[in-house]
This record gives C-alpha cells, sequence and structure tokens, in this order.
C-alpha cells in the first residue's frame, strides 16, 4: 500500500502534471465563475484537448476543471445572486445578502476557504472508503453488476425533482441510445442504418458536448439574452475573524459531511447535497432567523457541502463506474478514451493511480483555495465579459473539439444535433441527467443482465435472487422508483 | 363558466408524451427484427424491445396526465428569432465545414454569430478574429489537428 502511494505521489509530482492541474483549476474558476457556463459544460468541452497528452496530465486538467469550477460557481451567486453553477444555488441564499450587507469580500473568502475544507474533508472520504468499497464490489459478478445498474438507473426519477414521469422518460432515451453499435455479446448491428461510422455506438463526448455545451448556450440565449446583469460593487476584506470561524466551525463539519455522503449517492450532486446542509444547519441553528439573511453558518454549511460532493461523486464514479454526478459522468467517458475503466478492478490492477488521483484532487483543493482568496477581484471582473461572446467562444470550442476527437465530421454533427435535441428537451421541461445516467448505464446493463443469464442457463428467478447483494439492489431499485412516486402524491 | 385552469390539456406534455410514444413504438417494433435469442437466452433484440416497451408504458402515463391536465410544464421560446439564427448560421458553418480555409470561415461565421446577436461590427470582428487566432493556435498548432 505504502509503495502505491509513494508511486501515485511521484507520478504527479512533475512540472507539467501539476502545470495541467493549474491550468485547469484556472480554467475550472473562469468557467464557474462566469454564469451559464457550468462545470459539466467545462468538462465536456475541454476533454478532447486531453487526448494529445499522457492520462496523468489529462486527468490533472479534468479534475482541475472539475474542483476549479464548483467553488468558482459561488462568486456570481454571491456578488450578483446569479449562480455559476447548480451546486452554488445555496450559496446564494446567504452569500448574497452577505454582500449587500457590505461584506462581499468577506463572503468570497468563507466560499474559498470552506469550499477547500469540503474538498479536504471528501477527499479524506475517498482514501478512506474508496479502497474497502472497492475491494467489496470485487466479489460481483454480472448478476450483481446487472442489479447495480439496475439500481443507478431507477434513481433517474428520484432526481428529476418534480418532473419523475419525463425524467424516467429521459433515461428511456439514454438507454435507447446506449443500444446503437454492435450488440454487446453476439457484435449484430443494431440501428446503424448502415454507417459503419456507428458501429462503436453513439460517439459519448461529441454528444455531452452538445448537451452541456451548444444546449447550454441556446439556453441561455432564450433566458438571459438582452437581460444586463448588475455591477458587482466593492469587496471589502476578505478573511474572517476567529469569531467569524468559531461559529462556523459546526455547520462547516456538517456540510462537508453531508456534501460527501450525497455525493456519493448516484446521480445526486453538489446541488442536493447543499441544499440539504443548508436545512440541516438552519433546523439545528440557534440563529434561524439570519438564515437567507447573511447567516455565515448558512453560508459555511452550503459551500463546504457542495464542494463536499465532489469527493463523494468521485468514490461511487471509481469504485463503482457510477457517476455520482453531471461532470462525474462526462469524466468516466474521457477516462474511457484514455483507457481507464472506472470500477473496482481500477483498484485491483492501478492502486497507484487511485493514489494519483487522490493527490491531484487535493492539490487542487489547495490551488483552488488560493485562486478564491487571490483571484476572487479578477474573477469578480470577468463577469462583466458580454455574454455573446462566451456564447460564440463556446459553440466554437464545442464544434472543433467534437472534431478533433477523431477527426470526424459525424462527430460535429453528433454534438450539433444533440446540442438542438437537448435544448428542446430543457425548454419542454424534460432533465437531461437521466439521459446521461441511461447512456452511461445501459450498456453495463444489458451486457451483465444477458451475461448473467448464460451463467444461469436463461434462469431468470436464479438471476435475479442469485445472491443477497443482487435482491438488495432490486430492492433498493423498487424503493428509489416508489419514493418519489410516493412523495408527489402524499405533496398533491 | 369557464373551464377550471388544472383541467386544460397540457400541450407541451401532450408533445413530449407523443414524440416518446412514437419512439417506443419504432424500438418495440424495430426490436422484433433484431434476433431474439435461443434456449432462453436473449439475443441482440431484448434489450431494446424491453427499452421500448417502456417507453410506450411510461409516455402513456405521460400522456393521460397531460390530457388530465395536471403536469405544469410549458413550452416558452423566448428570442426564437435569435435562437433560429443563431442554429441556422452554426447548421451552415458546419455544412462547409472541410471547404475553404478553416480560419477564413471560422472568422466569418462568429463575426455574424456576434453581429446577430446585436454586437457592433467592430466588436465582432475584433472578438471573431481573436477567437478564430485562440482556436487555430490551440489546435492547429498546438495539438497538430487539421482542420482544414
Amino acid at each position: 500500500m505504502t509503495a502505491d502511494l509513494l508511486t501515485g505521489l511521484l507520478a504527479i509530482l512533475q512540472w507539467k502534471v501539476l502545470g495541467f492541474l493549474a491550468v485547469g483549476v484556472l480554467l475550472g474558476a473562469v468557467f464557474g465563475a462566469l454564469p451559464g457556463l457550468t462545470a459539466t459544460m467545462g468538462v465536456a468541452i475541454l476533454t478532447p484537448l486531453t487526448f494529445w497528452v499522457s492520462a496523468e496530465q489529462g486527468l490533472a486538467m479534468l479534475l482541475g476543471i472539475y474542483c476549479g469550477a464548483i467553488p468558482a460557481g459561488g462568486i456570481p451567486a454571491i456578488l450578483i445572486n446569479v449562480p455559476g453553477t447548480p451546486a452554488s444555488i445555496a450559496t446564494a441564499w446567504d452569500g448574497y445578502p452577505l454582500a449587500q450587507k457590505g461584506h462581499a469580500g468577506l463572503a468570497l473568502g468563507i466560499n474559498a476557504l470552506l469550499s477547500a475544507v469540503g474538498q479536504l474533508t471528501s477527499i479524506f472520504f475517498l482514501a478512506v472508503a474508496a479502497f474497502p468499497i472497492a475491494s467489496f464490489a470485487l466479489r460481483f459478478g454480472p448478476a450483481e453488476y446487472f442489479g447495480l445498474a439496475l439500481f443507478g438507473i431507477s434513481l433517474m426519477a428520484g432526481v428529476s425533482g418534480e418532473r419523475v414521469g419525463k425524467g424516467m422518460l429521459a433515461g428511456m432515451l439514454g438507454l435507447a441510445l446506449a443500444t446503437v453499435g454492435l450488440d454487446p455479446m453476439t457484435a449484430y448491428p443494431r440501428y446503424t442504418f448502415g454507417h459503419s461510422e456507428f458501429l462503436d455506438g453513439i460517439a459519448f463526448v461529441p454528444v455531452m458536448i452538445g448537451l452541456f455545451g451548444l444546449a447550454e448556450v441556446l439556453v441561455q440565449i432564450s433566458e438571459r439574452w438582452g437581460k444586463v446583469e448588475p455591477a458587482p460593487g466593492k469587496l471589502g476584506r476578505i478573511w474572517p475573524d476567529a469569531a467569524q470561524w468559531k461559529r462556523m466551525f459546526v455547520p462547516m463539519l456538517t456540510g462537508a459531511g453531508i456534501g460527501t455522503f450525497v455525493g456519493a449517492v448516484p446521480a445526486a450532486g453538489g446541488d442536493i447535497g447543499s441544499v440539504i446542509a443548508w436545512e440541516q444547519t438552519r433546523r439545528t441553528s440557534r440563529r434561524k432567523a439570519e438564515f437567507g439573511k447573511g447567516s455565515l453558518e448558512g453560508l459555511a454549511a452550503s459551500c463546504a457541502a457542495c464542494n463536499g460532493a465532489i469527493g463523494g461523486a468521485m468514490t461511487t464514479m471509481l469504485t463503482l463506474g457510477i457517476p455520482g454526478d453531471a461532470p462525474s459522468a462526462v469524466l468516466i467517458g474521457a477516462l474511457l478514451i484514455h483507457g481507464i475503466q472506472p470500477g473496482p478492478l481500477l483498484f485491483r490492477d492501478h492502486r497507484s493511480f487511485i493514489f494519483s488521483i487522490v493527490f491531484l484532487m487535493a492539490f487542487a483543493a489547495i490551488l483552488v483555495m488560493l485562486v478564491g482568496l487571490l483571484g476572487a477581484k479578477p474573477l469578480a471582473r470577468a463577469l462583466r465579459i458580454p455574454n455573446p461572446w462566451l456564447w460564440a467562444g463556446i459553440v466554437l470550442f464545442g464544434t472543433v473539439g467534437s472534431y478533433a476527437l477523431n477527426n470526424a465530421v459525424v462527430d460535429v454533427w453528433a454534438m450539433f444535433f444533440a446540442g438542438i435535441a437537448g435544448f428542446l428537451l430543457r425548454k419542454a421541461d424534460v432533465p437531461l441527467g437521466p439521459l446521461v445516467l441511461g447512456l452511461i448505464l445501459g450498456p453495463m446493463m444489458e451486457s451483465n443482465l444477458r451475461r448473467a443469464l448464460i451463467l444461469s442457463r436463461g434462469d431468470w428467478l436464479g438471476t435475479l435472487f442469485s445472491s443477497p447483494i443482487v435482491v438488495f439492489f432490486l430492492a433498493a431499485t423498487l424503493l428509489s422508483l416508489l419514493l418519489p412516486l410516493l412523495k408527489k402524491r402524499r405533496t398533491t | 363558466m369557464s373551464e377550471p385552469a388544472s383541467a386544460v390539456p397540457n400541450r407541451t406534455d401532450l408533445i413530449v408524451g407523443g414524440l416518446f410514444l412514437a419512439l417506443g413504438v419504432y424500438l418495440t417494433v424495430s426490436a422484433s427484427m433484431l434476433p431474439s435469442g435461443s434456449g432462453g437466452l436473449p439475443g441482440a433484440g431484448f434489450f431494446p424491445r424491453g427499452v421500448g416497451v417502456a417507453t410506450v408504458l411510461l409516455s402513456v402515463v405521460l400522456l393521460f396526465n397531460a390530457l388530465k391536465g395536471t403536469a405544469t410544464s410549458r413550452f416558452a421560446l423566448e428570442h426564437g428569432r435569435v435562437i433560429g439564427g443563431v442554429v441556422g448560421l452554426t447548421f451552415v458553418y458546419l455544412l462547409l465545414w472541410g471547404t475553404g480555409l478553416f480560419a477564413l470561415r471560422t472568422f466569418v461565421f462568429l463575426a455574424l454569430f456576434l453581429r446577430f446577436l446585436e454586437q457592433s461590427w467592430r466588436t465582432s470582428a475584433t472578438v471573431a478574429g481573436a477567437l478564430t487566432a485562440t482556436i487555430a493556435a490551440a489546435f492547429q498548432y498546438g495539438l497538430r489537428v487539421s482542420l482544414e
């Protein structure tokens, strides 16, 4: 273990790897700080840039973007009440009122410091919990993997909010798209319409660029074009004093813990984690009335939680191959292209690589804090960049990036049509998260079910009740499908 | 007396439900033309058929709710002309992919794109030039991707 740890550390202690990490954090900070550009979009449209470098360098940059964008999303949330990423929704609730009271600098400082605390807590969780989880998952056979994939897909109901039916339909669309290409067991071509380009299936990265890049630009034009954002005012003092640290200590730990736990739940990301942490902190606070009006406790809990979700999501993604949130879903696609298959085998065969990821994330968390503290003013100034410039840049970068993956025009068209479809789905109130879940988990679910059936010689009952783990996943699936429906029924 | 608002069929959900119903029917029918498997073991058509049937069932539920008027979502396309223009410009840019100089066609595309979003000609040309130069430097000269 110690040898793996040292090998993992030495693999990233190279100026090129650390340089890519720093560039990633800076780019992530820009993506997070500009409303309309999200962490998912940043990871998606910058993934093609990483194919020309080693896996460590590419991963360093993508992890940097992921870790840099989430905390930077709090900057516009605090300064202009517009969350830069969905994860910073709860940050705006107390951050913006605090800025309105003349403490914008303090709010930004808390965001930078507690984001790092949230990230480091969840990275510690990743380092400690991932190996036991992966070692447990090594016992999984095809039936267990089928159960796990089914459970992951069933979560599309849970992550769809009020739109359970539409979310499940979006998941079905993802599953349908996942069937395009050669059948995983018999290599029989399905839905290729005679085009050899589709034999390998739908190109994942261009579709992600379309769904989270082009579609987002069109949504932004639809919703924000012509609107003038308020200019941020003066920042003032950034560092909290001792009394403020004392007040924030418990909420910070609560937020980091809840964020990590929620992030580890497949498909539930920092947005859900930070809202739950904020609400939990409010409930237990002696100063309930201050929440939503510039409470330091509320801000501490939400900042730590939305960043804590990163390590949680990465734990689930690396150990089980199931995305913890949208950016980690896109990261799976990027890792696969680099020849890295997330899952328990990664922990058995490439232990040092896991430690490299842990150290990269830890370094990223420290860089994030420095960027947040030192770069608060320049990033606040970046809010003045006109939206049309950003939109033009994203469309161009997404197009060229999709093409550069394989020098294939078909990938560019895949990005374009995915973008149009994503825009129309978003406008029709159909969530895109379940679609991505279906697209990722579809092949895992199908191939493992069919493998399990081959092993049991076609015995369905024997497959579905082959072990307590499968039964557990089936029960969890049933529960995750029924809970949102029961909740909806209760509210109506 | 006017009908209560909640009883008005939701047009957006009707369209979404209808499109997904068509997708589900297509998947179910087309999957039946794929090998179905043998000896109790599913073939290539098994999974798409399952997805198709589930899609049909879920879309019927959505259509039913939409007809009852219980759903609340509404398709609102603000700035439709601008979005249409942006999509159209991008479409033409992609159609012209591989013809002429990358830098020239990209510059023209971006300048028109920005002008369409009501930036002045001067700003459009400046930003388009800067973005084109950045992308060309990053991909053509940095990563050695042929974009011509």
